[in-house]
């Protein structure tokens, strides 16, 4: 009798206890002045930040000194490319709100450098995007022609 | 799990939508009885709720995150100490159960809500924490300072939030099912002061509240629903009513939409889905198997707690059904979180009787099994919440990001918000891309 109850009660114990050590290890390591690995992440540069929607971050950096209008390194698997300024990263990425927002924070677009991110976007063929990068067309520019 | 679960509370910035606007006012309130006084005549009507913001932002000396999270935490603390109060551990059995309990219980899409949503206190914790001490004063010894108690447990409730109403519910239904703690005289009090509530809340008050609800698989806003189905009772309410009580039974549909029937519709399926479904489904299974042997043998438990079992299960019961009346107007998970909270306590028995009636090795597999699935499945739910607060924590840091533009033009609330916002942009938070690409899949998502 005692056998029968005690394997049905280890069935709905075991798990629940592994959730509780789950809880246990973050709590623990939070504790102990540690990011509990649940809650790693990891730095991102400016260009990274852009292209993976990262509102946020790209604000911070900026108003922290980065440049919003050099290139930086991009981990593989973020975009096609291993490096590109940050306006360049959030065209490629789609991100028509970090355009704005890196606009807002200080990027700055020549005529050269206007066009080169109108054809990615053109290229890209996302609307929001292209719409979001001839809001900041120079006044110089009078018609963009991209050609392949 | 509460100090996890208060860890991540801490890396979660604090809401910009619905919750600056708060904060800033409390900035400028006057004092905390004039922020209570400010909600009479109002739509909401929760002056408890609006002086506890203002109270905390004053005792918070400049530290606003760390004050409204503290206190978030500690609610959450009473409510999950209260919860364990409320089970009856006293062997291997009751352990057993009572942790695969804990795991429904927080596991919950109905409890997410208690812990995802801020703005800036959690308005629905303390309804779940109160319901809690009402049963518990209802099963305690009674004497005075239990009817004191009762009738200021229900008083803060209504003050705070309309489910308030639930203790009332909570007291009645303990009280039919025999339960002494509160008085008779007390319980008169109680309901007078509902009486009174009620009236006054319906009548003098405002009462707008059409919100954005979940209709079979759509979501639909205010205004659809008044063109669709028109203003008063409904086809809608009819539906909101009953999604309110499946979503506690069986998880779905979320807030209202099936999000099952949408996501087949769109040929994919996640996991997290199925996991949801099929953890609350067996629950709920081993929930009706315990009623029902409780309803033809008139016990349900072979260890003679016949009062325990029949008040949890009458309570359970009496808060699904009004919490589901109560959303009548719009579906949302976390309305029904004092429901959920009691079908959790009630899985408890569920569990318990199920293992103590194990008799033969056939039955006793079955049961090994069935348990073994429903408590695996919950405990990836309980991951699942810290999964839902880390993708949340992204999500509220990049509103932050956009604050910049949106400062207010009054010196003192500009200053308020420029801090605001430079602490939640200085508190790391996870980037999905660094999540493992399946966890979207098999966690619990925002909905």
């Amino acid at each position: 009798m005692a056998r029968l109850t005690t394997l049905p009660a280890v069935c709905a114990a075991i798990p629940p206890l592994a959730a509780v050590a789950f809880c246990g290890a973050v709590f623990g390591a939070a504790l102990f002045g540690y990011t509990p690995t649940f809650w790693q992440g990891g730095a991102l540069t400016l260009a990274e930040a852009a292209a993976l929607r990262d509102q946020a971050e790209v604000a911070r950096l900026i108003e922290a000194g980065a440049d919003p209008n050099i290139e930086y390194a991009l981990r593989p698997d973020v975009l096609a490319v291993s490096r590109a300024t940050p306006l360049e990263a959030a065209v490629l990425a789609r991100r028509p709100e970090i355009v704005q927002l890196l606009m807002h924070e200080g990027a700055a677009v020549d005529e050269r450098g206007w066009h080169r991110l109108h054809c990615i976007a053109a290229d890209i063929g996302e609307d929001d995007v292209i719409e979001a990068i001839d809001a900041y067309r120079p006044s110089t520019v009078a018609v963009a022609s991209c050609t392949r | 799990m509460a100090g996890s679960l208060g860890y991540g509370l801490l890396r979660v910035p604090l809401q910009v939508q619905d919750s600056l606007p708060k904060i800033v006012e409390a900035g400028r309130s006057p004092g905390v009885w004039a922020s209570f006084t400010s909600e009479i005549g109002t739509t909401d009507f929760r002056p408890l709720w609006m002086a506890e913001t203002k109270l905390l932002f004053d005792l918070s000396r400049g530290h606003v995150h760390v004050a409204y999270k503290a206190f978030h935490i500690a609610l959450l603390m009473a409510a999950l100490g209260l919860f364990v109060a409320a089970l009856r551990i006293e062997t291997g059995v009751d352990l057993a159960a009572s942790l695969f309990a804990l795991s429904v219980f927080v596991g919950s899409n109905t409890f997410v809500g208690l812990v995802k949503e801020a703005t800036p206190v959690n308005v629905y914790l303390p309804i779940v924490g109160l319901v809690l001490l009402a049963m518990h004063l209802s099963r305690g010894r009674g004497g005075v300072w239990s009817d004191v108690a009762a009738v200021l447990t229900f008083v803060a409730a209504c003050l705070t939030l309309e489910s308030g109403v639930l203790v009332w519910v909570a007291l009645m239904a303990g009280r039919l099912a025999g339960r002494r703690g509160v008085s008779d005289r007390a319980l008169v009090s109680v309901t007078i002061v509902m009486v009174v509530y009620l009236v006054g809340r319906l009548t003098l008050l405002p009462l707008d509240t059409q919100n954005a609800s979940g209709y079979l698989t759509e979501r639909l806003e205010p205004e659809q629903i008044r063109e669709r189905f028109g203003a008063g009772l409904s086809r809608f309410t009819i539906y909101t009513v009953f999604a309110s009580i499946s979503s506690v039974l069986f998880s779905e549909p979320r807030d209202g939409t099936f999000v099952i029937l949408r996501a087949w519709q769109h040929g994919d399926i996640p996991p997290r889905m199925w996991i949801n479904i099929v953890s609350a489904t067996l629950t709920t299974v081993l929930i009706a198997v315990t009623a029902w042997r409780w309803l033809r043998e008139g016990s349900a438990d072979a260890d003679g707690d016949r009062t325990a079992i029949r008040g949890d299960f009458l309570i359970f019961g009496a808060l699904l059904a009004a919490s589901a009346v109560s959303s009548f107007a719009y579906a949302k998970d976390v309305i029904m979180s004092t429901a959920g909270a009691c079908y959790a306590i009630v899985a408890f028995w569920a569990v318990r009787d199920h293992l103590i009636r194990t008799r033969r090795v056939g039955p006793a597999m079955v049961t090994a099994v069935v348990l073994l699935v429903a408590s695996s499945l919950w405990a990836v739910r309980v991951v699942g919440v810290h999964h839902v607060l880390r993708t949340q924590a992204f999500a509220f840091h990049n509103d932050w990001a956009g604050m910049r533009n949106y400062l207010p033009d009054d010196p003192a609330a500009h200053r308020l918000v420029s801090t605001l916002r430079a602490d939640a942009l200085s508190r790391p938070v996870v980037n999905p891309w660094f999540m493992p690409r399946w966890a979207d899949r098999v966690f619990d998502i925002d909905y």
